[in-house]
């Protein structure tokens, strides 16, 4: 079950945060999309510790805490996307599949010509096909 | 009636199912859009920098866009790091992309280690311009060099991109190039990854 989706500017600004629980705890799980933006930049700053894929766009896994998982994807232009859901299986493929369908919603908001870049996206469009691609991820995998 | 083919029983035309459509947009279409933003333009400036600079602004905004447009598009899950690696996507995908062709040629600068030139033998967006003698060097490839700026700003590489006319002597009409010149910390992270 995916609980909370971000996107986060290339310096570090929010620019998209949603969460898809009823419960209160959507504070914490905006302190948690902060913190794996450090785990991101200090892998994105590190080429010789991270191996020889430091331009791939996927990251993977993040940082595993008690119940959750967080996912991290950079786009080329810094723009991070962050993922945390609870699902304790979820497949590789499955997380870049989703990552792809939601690279393609955000590369159609910031087409539009009067989205500034920097600024929150605002668009209802973006936030309906997210949720939409967030709901057929969930049905998906557990189905 | 005979001989009249097959002809679609739509009636109305609100029937019909909407085309795809082209990937292209008609080039006077452009050109006619083209100028109007160059003539809205030159209402608002005293001056022919401030023209430039708004002309360049103008492509910064189209650059960014295409940028990310681009690499979810084509690159799939790669990220460009390094230099030659981000000059010469511009210079082969933004380009096919925006101008139907890739550029003439991508060439490193002699003079000075930072500065790198994308040279075209007509702009696109110059096929039909003159520029009167009163304007000295002034050049509407400006809006392509806000793309080229646009582009390489968002994608982690700050720099310094003019357009210029160069004669070319078996020619008419000047040759234009497209001047790079990178951040000095592009130049210093460039090195350290060797």
């Amino acid at each position: 079950m995916i609980v909370c989706l971000a996107v986060v500017g290339h310096q570090n600004n929010p620019l998209y945060i949603q969460s898809f629980t009823e419960a209160d705890d959507a504070l914490k799980l905006h302190h948690m999309v902060h913190c794996s933006v450090d785990v991101i930049d200090e892998r994105v700053d590190n080429p010789k510790k991270s191996g020889p894929t430091i331009n791939e766009t996927f990251l993977g896994l993040l940082c595993p805490t008690e119940n959750y998982k967080v996912y991290g994807y950079l786009t080329n232009t810094k723009v991070k996307f962050i993922l945390v859901t609870t699902d304790l299986d979820v497949r590789d493929a499955d997380m870049r599949t989703f990552f792809r369908r939601f690279h393609a919603a955000y590369v159609d908001a910031v087409s539009n010509p009067f989205h500034v870049p920097g600024k929150k996206i605002t668009s209802k469009t973006f936030a309906e096909r997210v949720a939409t691609i967030v709901k057929s991820f969930g049905l998906t995998t557990t189905g | 009636m005979i001989g009249v083919g097959k002809i679609k029983p739509y009636t109305n035309v609100l029937d019909r199912p909407l085309s795809k459509g082209k990937q292209e947009v008609s080039l006077s279409a452009f050109a006619f859009l083209f100028s109007e933003l160059v003539q809205y333009n030159q209402t608002q400036v005293d001056n022919i920098a401030e023209l430039e600079r708004r002309l360049e602004d103008a492509g910064y905004a189209v650059g960014a866009r295409v940028l990310e447009l681009l690499c979810h598009r084509e690159k799939g899950n790669r990220r460009e790091t390094r230099l030659l690696g981000i000059l010469s996507f511009i210079h082969s995908t933004v380009w096919k992309v925006l101008f139907g062709k890739v550029a003439d040629s991508l060439e490193k600068g002699t003079e000075h280690e930072d500065e790198y030139m994308i040279s075209e033998k007509e702009l696109l967006v110059n096929r039909f311009i003159s520029i009167p003698k009163d304007m000295g060097a002034f050049n509407c490839g400006a809006f392509v060099a806000g793309i080229v700026k646009g582009v390489l700003d968002n994608a982690g590489f700050p720099a310094v991109v003019t357009a210029h006319f160069v004669p070319v002597d078996g020619q008419q009409r000047p040759r234009t190039t497209i001047l790079i010149k990178f951040a000095e910390e592009v130049l210093q992270r460039e090195a350290r990854l060797g």
